[in-house]
């Protein structure tokens, strides 16, 4: 087999975040690469620099030894890499004919654009993936998994000779996915390389021959499939230890804060159903777009579900609620949130440390009312939470992501909240400020809170929580005790489609 | 073939968006003036009608460019009024016509160039260049007067084989229309980058490996050009320049764009649709002063004509 490309020591970082570190990757023709990583291991940063979409702070990519620049998408094209990324990025006010050939449009007489010629060679395209749309539709008119064939079918040209899918099955049902997969092999056989990153297990060894796990934007190893089981994948897509930096478990278990029954996130999903209690941190695992984060914003009111109840304290919610007040009465008793992007959604970065805190006390208060100072709160909150700052009024966009992370649960912390949901409560936060505010955390329950998590990052999960639910396509599919889980099973739990898997379907 | 029907009437699901409404409102004006007023009807009327839309369709086709890619081009006005100004300085038109082409590119290009470099929002940007310019314009020419070429005159008011020119030009400048937004890739490409940036994703057309940068400058180059065309109509038409005249068509070429259909979010809209929208305009002034409507009431209808037909547009975003 002879080598198309190769990345060499490709590095990549975004602010404080380092996406892909040192990775090196060599891509054979007529072979079938499996990359393949938890959630955030750098596998798409790094497809997006072959791509051309990014570039690397460090590392080249080379063809038999010469170095080439891929510096845009189009240079990427021309070069021969073609990509099918995971979120559809179609043109919905164009046809498919149009999508399938913007950019490089035939010509006739007078600078026209040849649309008989597009639109023939887009049917020809599509029924080899077995289509008979009409290429003359909208792409607006499509449903979401004809949108993802045409990309599909869009990156599936003659002229390429690196593909990268990148998911190209997530919108698919199993026929579908026979029929990608024959032309999958068909263009193997034809000397290309493919790159293919999927969470399906069964795909991965039924169609690819190699395989490289990432971890952490690093490079683990690339092995061939033949030498592998899906479990032994597993084990090393997960392969680390714990990290001695979660507090002590409290076995206080009080009352119940909040109960969701009857949970529906859409017409069709399964229905769930959940329990936080005090002193409790539950958590919310599965893999990317599963609908964790929608569930998790229907419970604070921002999300409007199907259907469903909830039950905080002693109030019954039925949902879903009106959508304009649904954050308004859901924070009025007591649910605290705390979003995945603290920069836009959670904090006011210009304004001072002392006004993000407030705000939350503020927000109770009739509009009219006079606004208090609240001096000594947030002179407490800085204390107790250990806030690094000179001053209060520094702003918060001059803190580090742990600091500003601490003044976004310092906001809830001070005024009376008991129940906290949050979404991914370390992200871009630093190994030292991660244990404080797992401790923080575990304080605010065993003062008589309740937390309920949603997080990417498996060991916080084990390591934070009490409870672990793993959400499959909308629903939870299996639920466990954090201290005996492993990221093995969970992975095993999030991995599994809802038929094998244990617990409440 | 009934879904087509269902798309036409009610823009739904068609890249034109809804241009079949002011279409019927153009057809029942039409038909009621020439019935209800005998002097309408003539062919000297029709032939004035023509010549009054004729500036307001130029600047619109240009207009419509810009809105298609979900911007916006408020400098036009001063652009036509600047037109005017240089085509009536003591020059010959050897001169006077290639200065305004290179005031054109200038202007097009300072105002694309701040959108896509600069990152300033296009009302701005060309609110901006509309204030630069007629400054300009004034300095040239402060009051109406001078006068220009004289063959601009003959060609906009003359005849040819016994009819009006305006019959001849008119269909020139929509074949240039229609040519650049409708029969090219880059009237795709427009489309393309407007419907990108309507979904609020600014790099889709990017992705496809469409340089997304200078094909917008090149619309603001295309849509100053588009103005100076129709200044340079206008200044045959009153056989001199002034500063001012341009001033109400900034705000008249997005009403007759928007009228037309055409999406101001970008990626969505169709030539046929602003003419439609351009003649309306038209026929509204036209008919109101041949019934003898105040001219401060006509401003109110045009404004309500506007509203009505905006809000009647059953997508308000794309895709649905």
């Amino acid at each position: 087999m002879n080598s198309l490309i190769k990345l060499t020591n490709i590095s990549k970082s975004f602010g404080n975040n380092q996406a892909v570190d040192d990775v090196t990757l060599e891509l054979n023709s007529g072979s079938v690469h499996a990359l393949m990583g938890e959630n955030g291991a750098g596998k798409s940063t790094l497809m997006k620099i072959l791509a051309g979409v990014h570039q690397p702070d460090v590392g080249s990519i080379s063809r038999a030894g010469e170095v080439v620049s891929l510096t845009s998408p189009k240079l990427a094209l021309d070069f021969g890499i073609s990509t099918v990324f995971q979120e559809l990025s179609l043109l919905p006010n164009l046809t498919i004919a149009e999508n399938m050939f913007l950019g490089r449009e035939p010509k006739r007489s007078f600078g026209m654009i040849d649309t008989k010629l597009m639109e023939s060679q887009t049917k020809a395209a599509l029924a080899e993936l077995g289509l008979t749309l009409n290429p003359s539709t909208l792409v607006s008119e499509l449903t979401i998994a004809e949108r993802q064939f045409v990309e599909i079918a869009h990156g599936i040209k003659a002229d390429v000779n690196i593909f990268i899918l990148d998911e190209p099955t997530a919108a698919l049902n199993a026929a579908d996915v026979g029929m990608l997969n024959k032309h999958i092999r068909r263009m193997k056989d034809e000397g290309k390389a493919i790159v293919y990153i999927s969470h399906r297990m069964d795909e991965i060894f039924d169609i690819c021959d190699t395989v490289t796990v990432m971890k952490d934007g690093q490079h683990v190893a690339t092995k061939s499939l033949s030498d592998m089981t899906p479990d032994s994948l597993i084990a090393m897509m997960v392969g680390r230890e714990l990290e001695d930096l979660f507090p002590e478990r409290s076995d206080a278990q009080g009352a119940c804060l909040l109960e969701v029954k009857h949970f529906k996130l859409t017409s069709v999903s399964q229905p769930l159903s959940l329990k936080v209690h005090k002193g409790e941190i539950v958590a919310l695992a599965g893999l990317e777009g599963q609908g964790q984060r929608e569930i998790v914003r229907s419970l604070i009111g921002q999300h409007i579900p199907f259907g469903g109840t909830v039950r905080v304290k002693d109030h019954e919610i039925s949902l879903p609620v009106a959508a304009n007040n649904g954050i308004r009465q859901m924070s009025a008793l007591g649910l605290g949130f705390v979003p995945e992007d603290r920069k836009d959604e959670g904090l006011f970065l210009n304004l001072p440390i002392a006004d993000n805190i407030t705000i939350g006390l503020h927000s109770t208060e009739g509009g009219l009312a006079p606004a208090r100072k609240y001096r000594e709160v947030i002179a407490d909150t800085i204390k107790s939470m250990a806030i690094k700052t000179s001053s209060a009024n520094a702003s918060v966009a001059s803190l580090s992501g742990g600091n500003q992370q601490k003044v976004l649960l310092g906001r809830y912390f001070a005024s009376d909240v008991d129940l906290l949901v949050i979404e991914e409560p370390t992200r871009g936060v630093d190994i030292g400020a991660k244990a404080e505010i797992y401790k923080l955390l575990r304080q605010f329950t065993e003062n008589g809170g309740g937390v309920l998590v949603l997080s990417r990052e498996t060991i916080e999960l084990i390591g934070l929580c009490d409870r672990i639910l793993v959400i499959h396509d909308q629903t939870i599919v299996s639920e466990m005790v954090a201290a005996d889980a492993t990221e093995h099973n969970i992975l095993d739990a999030a991995l599994s489609s809802g038929s094998d898997a244990t617990g409440s379907v | 073939m009934t879904a087509t029907l269902k798309n036409i009437l009610t823009g739904k699901n068609s890249r034109q968006g809804l241009w079949i409404l002011p279409l019927i409102i153009v057809v029942i004006g039409f038909v009621s003036l020439s019935v209800s007023t005998e002097d309408f009807a003539t062919s000297q009327n029709l032939s004035n009608l023509l010549k009054q839309a004729m500036p307001l369709i130029i600047v619109a086709i240009g207009q419509m460019i810009v809105i298609l890619l979900g911007g916006m081009d408020l400098s036009v006005g001063s652009m036509i009024s600047l037109t005017t100004a240089l085509l009536a300085i003591d020059a010959p038109a050897v001169v006077t016509i290639p200065l305004v082409v290179v005031a054109a590119v200038m202007v097009g290009f300072i105002n694309g160039f701040s959108v896509v470099r600069l990152n300033v929002h296009p009302i701005i940007a060309t609110l901006s260049m509309q204030f630069i310019v007629l400054g300009v314009a004034k300095l040239i020419r402060p009051v109406a007067g001078g006068s220009v070429p004289e063959f601009l005159v003959q060609w906009v008011n003359g005849t040819i084989f016994g009819v009006s020119t305006v019959f001849l030009w008119t269909p020139i400048v929509i074949l240039i229309g229609w040519k650049l937004i409708h029969g090219s890739r880059y009237g795709l490409h427009l489309f393309a980058i407007g419907g990108g940036a309507a979904e609020g994703q600014e790099d889709a057309a990017h992705n496809f490996g469409i340089s997304d940068r200078r094909n917008i400058i090149v619309a603001y180059i295309c849509s100053a050009l588009f103005a100076a065309l129709a200044g340079a109509f206008l200044a045959g038409r009153i056989a001199s320049g002034d500063p001012n005249v341009g001033t109400i068509f900034a705000l008249d070429s997005v009403t007759a764009v928007a009228i037309g259909g055409t999406q101001l979010s970008g990626g969505i809209g169709g030539l046929h649709g602003t003419l439609i929208g351009a003649l309306l305009m038209a026929l509204l002034s036209n008919g109101m002063n041949l019934a003898n409507l105040s001219a401060f009431l006509q401003g109110s209808i045009k404004g309500g004509i506007l509203l009505l037909v905006v809000a009647l547009q059953s997508r308000k975003k794309m895709g649905l």
